[in-house]
Order: structure tokens, then sequence, then C-alpha cells
């Protein structure tokens, strides 16, 4: 498969700087939909530039499928706009669907045709030239390309309908749970193509998933919808900064231990059931300083263990802590909004 | 419109339901040949029962004339729901396989898409027409109906051949009831309650009026004492095709597509 469109930086995997030049390949602005009384998305602005994966993360029923289906002209919003690459998404606009390849909620297929002429009916409603023979190879789908799609495992199905997003080689990627049924070994192929094509050939990758732990492995950009709402976005990279760390420490002391950190400028703070904690960006660099002190200090220390949060938890943190209705004004209190 | 008009037939290819309409329409062909042979011998005809009864019930005589216009009777009534389902299916089978979403955001647009189902139902619809009108004249020939003549033939053919284009028209709301209702369910509802409709209203006199009811009237099902349809209904035909197509066309464009 071949780039259509040209890297526009580098197509590396970098952090996105939070402003760049380049018209954004997925625009948009204050987008809501509403349902009668039911706020599927909620006033959500993104932009993703040229070359990033971005993942949109969020719960069952965060309104991710619902957001994608806007991108993709399915479901008119109720307010704001969606721009991709470059065109308004409309019903009737179709500039920008030759350079987009999608996949929406669950594979499917015909089940009566063969894999083969699934992926020749969307080769002719996308007026390709040639065959559907490299993209059958790369989705490893040659054994089966005879077969009739009924017949496929869920697996195979999901590796077809990522076929048919990939048979154009499509200049930006919209894959809503892109690894849904697949097992682990499908799950690393897949994280390993999209980003093969993020970064040898500048395909701009919007996904969405519940999986964080996934997600991180894959996206360079991140962005958490929960309840409808955008409530965060980070660089991959950065994500560790936004989870909490702590120097958890044990000794037979731990009354006099923590006086003895105390005298030292340190903020130690008890840890049920024993033990102390330490958050101290300077014990977080260095716990080796901080078993020096307890030694000199005569308490030396029995356990001294850095503990990070996991992705999940922060995660479930995250969304806890930022519902709108809840706590509102804490996204930036937190960090967690940094675009 | 070439390449939706491909796909869609690729579709049909690999289906059953070609098959099975044939059948139909060849059973349906058969059975009509069935009524012109009871009808052609009274006596072996109350020898066979209750068939026989039916069939002199039905005041038809055994020749070309009556076999063609009950080959048309039973092409714009029987074949009308099959027509039906026809196009319940073409539209039906996206949302049933979930493959609606993947024929939204192409190059080909959306109202290419639905032509050419559209096209795939008239294409289809008139290929039963013809096989029924085929076999009919075969059928017709190997019982020796009286009463042949190129004429009449020509003009039983072409009421086929019309009441069947009439029955095909009806069938776009259906597509739209399809489309709607996200599957096969509401739009299969929706053809049963038209046919019960299509009755009821002719039996009280104002079938002329009624879309559904006109191709059978137009085939002749109330008898040669009747008056066929007048141009209000097959205008109102017409008018009953093109707006549920343009609607259609317009849901597949405008609607919310949350499944």
């Amino acid at each position: 498969m071949r780039p259509r469109t040209p890297p526009s930086d580098g197509a590396t995997a970098e952090p996105a700087p939070t402003t760049c030049a380049a018209a954004p390949v997925i625009d948009i602005a204050h987008l809501s939909k509403r349902y009668r009384d039911v706020t599927a998305v909620d006033d959500v602005t993104l932009h993703v530039r040229a070359g990033q994966i971005y993942a949109l993360l969020g719960l069952n029923g965060a309104g991710k499928t619902t957001l994608i289906r806007m991108l993709l002209g399915m479901i008119a919003p109720t307010a704001g706009s969606v721009r991709v690459l470059g065109a308004d998404v409309s019903a009737g606009e179709r500039t920008a669907w030759a350079q987009v390849g999608y996949l929406v909620e669950a594979a499917a297929a015909y089940p009566e045709l063969t894999v083969r002429e699934n992926l020749e009916v969307v080769r002719r409603l996308r007026r390709l030239p040639g065959t559907a023979d490299d993209i059958i190879e790369r989705l490893a789908l040659a054994p089966y390309a005879e077969r009739r799609a009924r017949t496929l495992s869920l697996g195979n199905l999901q590796r077809l309908a990522l076929a048919r997003a990939l048979l154009h080689a499509p200049g930006l990627l919209i894959l809503d749970e892109p690894v849904n049924g697949l097992d682990p070994a499908g799950v690393a192929e897949i994280r390993a193509l999209l980003a093969d094509l993020a970064h040898q050939h500048g395909t701009t990758v919007f996904l969405s998933s519940h999986l964080l732990a996934e997600v991180a492995r894959l996206a360079t950009r991140i962005g958490i919808l929960h309840h409808g709402r955008l409530i965060g976005e980070h660089d991959a990279d950065q994500l560790d900064q936004h989870r909490h760390r702590h120097l958890r420490l044990t000794t037979r002391d731990d009354a006099t231990a923590q006086a003895v950190l105390r005298a030292h400028g340190y903020h130690p703070i008890s840890a049920a059931p024993d033990g102390l904690l330490l958050t101290d960006k300077r014990a977080l660099s260095r716990p080796d300083q901080v078993a020096a002190v307890l030694v000199h200090g005569g308490v030396p220390p029995t356990e001294l263990r850095l503990e990070e949060e996991d992705l999940e938890t922060y995660f479930l943190r995250t969304i806890g802590q930022n519902t709108p209705a809840e706590q509102p004004g804490q996204v930036a209190e937190e960090g967690t909004q940094d675009a | 419109m070439r390449e939706a008009l491909w796909a869609e037939l690729l579709k049909v290819r690999r289906s059953r339901l070609p098959w099975i309409t044939a059948l139909a329409f060849t059973l349906a062909a058969l059975v009509c040949g069935m009524c012109m042979f009871i009808l052609a011998d009274p006596a072996r005809a109350r020898a066979l029962g209750l068939l026989g009864d039916k069939a002199q019930l039905s005041g038809a005589s055994a020749d070309w004339p009556s076999y063609l216009a009950l080959l048309a009777q039973a092409g714009a009534v029987g074949g009308g729901g099959v027509y039906g389902l026809i196009a319940i299916w073409l539209f039906g089978r996206e949302f049933s396989d979930h493959t609606a979403t993947d024929l939204l955001a192409l190059p080909t647009s959306r109202t290419a898409i639905v032509a050419a189902k559209f096209a795939v139902v008239a294409v289809w619809s008139l290929l039963l027409a013809v096989l029924l009108a085929g076999l009919g004249l075969l059928i017709g020939a190997l019982l020796g109906l009286p009463s042949w003549s190129v004429p009449t033939a020509v003009v039983g053919v072409g009421r086929i051949l019309a009441a069947a284009a009439l029955a095909a028209l009806t069938t776009t709301p259906l597509a739209l009831a399809a489309s709607m209702g996200r599957g096969y369910l509401a739009a299969v509802g929706a053809l049963f309650g038209l046919v019960f409709c299509a009755q009821v209203i002719a039996a009280l006199g104002y079938g002329a009026y009624f879309p559904w009811s006109v191709p059978g009237l137009f085939a002749g099902i109330a008898g040669e004492n009747q008056d066929p349809p007048d141009l209000i209904g097959l205008l109102l035909v017409a008018a009953t095709g093109s707006a549920g197509g343009i609607t259609t066309v317009f849901w597949w464009n405008r609607a919310d597509h949350t499944r």
C-alpha cells in the first residue's frame, strides 16, 4: 500500500505540540448531539493533526460511536461543526471519503459473499483500479479469500472489516474499537499495522477504544470522553506525568522515620496499616537519597518501593473526578486538559 | 451508479432468493395451467373434488384469453407480494447484516446506491414477469387451449408485463419501510397490511384509487364486467412509486444512521 497523503510532519510518532500551523486532518468544533432528553455528545472540540494516532477513550455509552458517526456524516450534529481533510462533513459532501477508511462498531460483511468478493464490492464502490490481492495478503486473509464471510471467525471478520477500511490506502483511518474480537496475537498485529501506517506512511489514525492499556501502547494522543464530554486530552508520552506516583517505605520505627524525614525537608504521610508514603518530587526522583537519610538517622528502611497508579485506576479516577456535574472546573486543576 | 449496480448484482447473484422467486413464479404458471386443465373438462374437474369446484366458481373458461388474464392476475397479486419481498430484502438486508454503515461514506453517493437497488428491483420483477409469460405460453401450448391468435397473445402478454410493472412500482414504500425499520420485520408487516387493505378496499369498490389494488384490477381480477382502473388510478400508482423512491433516497441521505 502506498500513502496517498504525504506525512506533514515527518510522519513520526512524536508527541503533538499544542499548537500547529498546518490545518488539522480532523477539526471538530463545539460538536453536540442530543436525542430529546439524552445528550450523547456534548460540546466536544478537538483537532487531530496529520500523522497522529489519536485515541478516543471512554466507557461504553460515553458517546464515542456517536462522535465517530458524526465524523463520517452518518449522524447530523445538533450543534457544532466537523471538518475532515478540510471538507465540511455533511450527508451530501463526499470529497473527503475517497481519502478516508473507516470501521464503525461491529465488523460486518455480506455473509453469502466470499472474503474476496466482499472486498471487490468495496473496491468497486470506491472506484479503485486493480484487485484486492495486496490487502488480502497484508491482513493475512489469503487462506480465507475464497471462503464465504458467514464462515469466518469473529477475529477474521474483524480483519476483513479492517481490510475494507485499508483497501484504498487512506490518508485518514477512522476506527471504532478496531481490536474487538481479536485474540492477543491479532491485537498485537493490528497495533503494529496501525503504527506502521502512521509512522511509515503518514496515515492519520483516529480510533476509539475502552481499552486504556491498549490505547496507551499505540496512540500519540489520547482524548477521554465521558458522558459525551471530552474531559481531558493528553499526549501519550505525557500520560505518566498525570498518573499518581508515590514512594512507599516501611521501617521498624515509623514515627522516628517520619521525624527524620521531616527534618530533611520531606513531607511523609502515614500509610495504613503501617509505613509511610512520600510524594515529594525529590523523593520520587531520588529514592536512594531517602534511603540514605533514613540509614543515617538510625531507622533504615525495611522496604522501599516506588508505586505508580496503573492506567485503569488513572482512567477511572479521571472520569470519576472530572464528571462535569460533580466537580465543574476540576479538569484544569487536575492538569488533564493540557491542549 | 454503475459501480453500485455491479455491487448489487453480485449480491443478488450470490443469493438464493432469485431461484426462490423464480420457483414461486414457475409454480404460479403451473397452477394457472392446472386451472385451465381442470376447466377444460368439467367432468374431470368435479371428479377432482374441491379444486374442481373452485375452478368452476371463478367463472373462467379454458381458452387463451382467460388463461393469459389469469396469469396477469397471478403476476399482479401474488407476484406483487414477491416483488415487495425482493425490495424488502434488497434494502432490509443492509441493516440485518449490519452492512449499511459501510455504504454511507464512500465516493459512490448514497443516492446511486439506492437507485441501483431500485433498478435491481425493476429488472428482477420484469424478468420474473417474463418468466411467467414465457412459461404461460409454453404450458398453454402444451394444453392445446383454444382461441389462440397472435393479437390475443400480444395483448395478454402485454397485460402480464404491465400489471407486473404496476405491482413493482408499489414496492418503493416497502423499501422505505425496510430502511426506516432497519431490517425486514417492519417492512414485512407493512407488506401484509397493504395486501390486506388492497383486498378490503377493492371489495368495497374503491380499489381503482388504492395503489396496491390497482395492479390486480388492471389484470382483471374483478372480472370481465368490471372496468379496469382509469388514468387516475394508474397515476396514483406512479405517484406512489415515485414518492416512495424519492423518500427512500431522502431518508438514506438525511436520516441519522445510528445503526
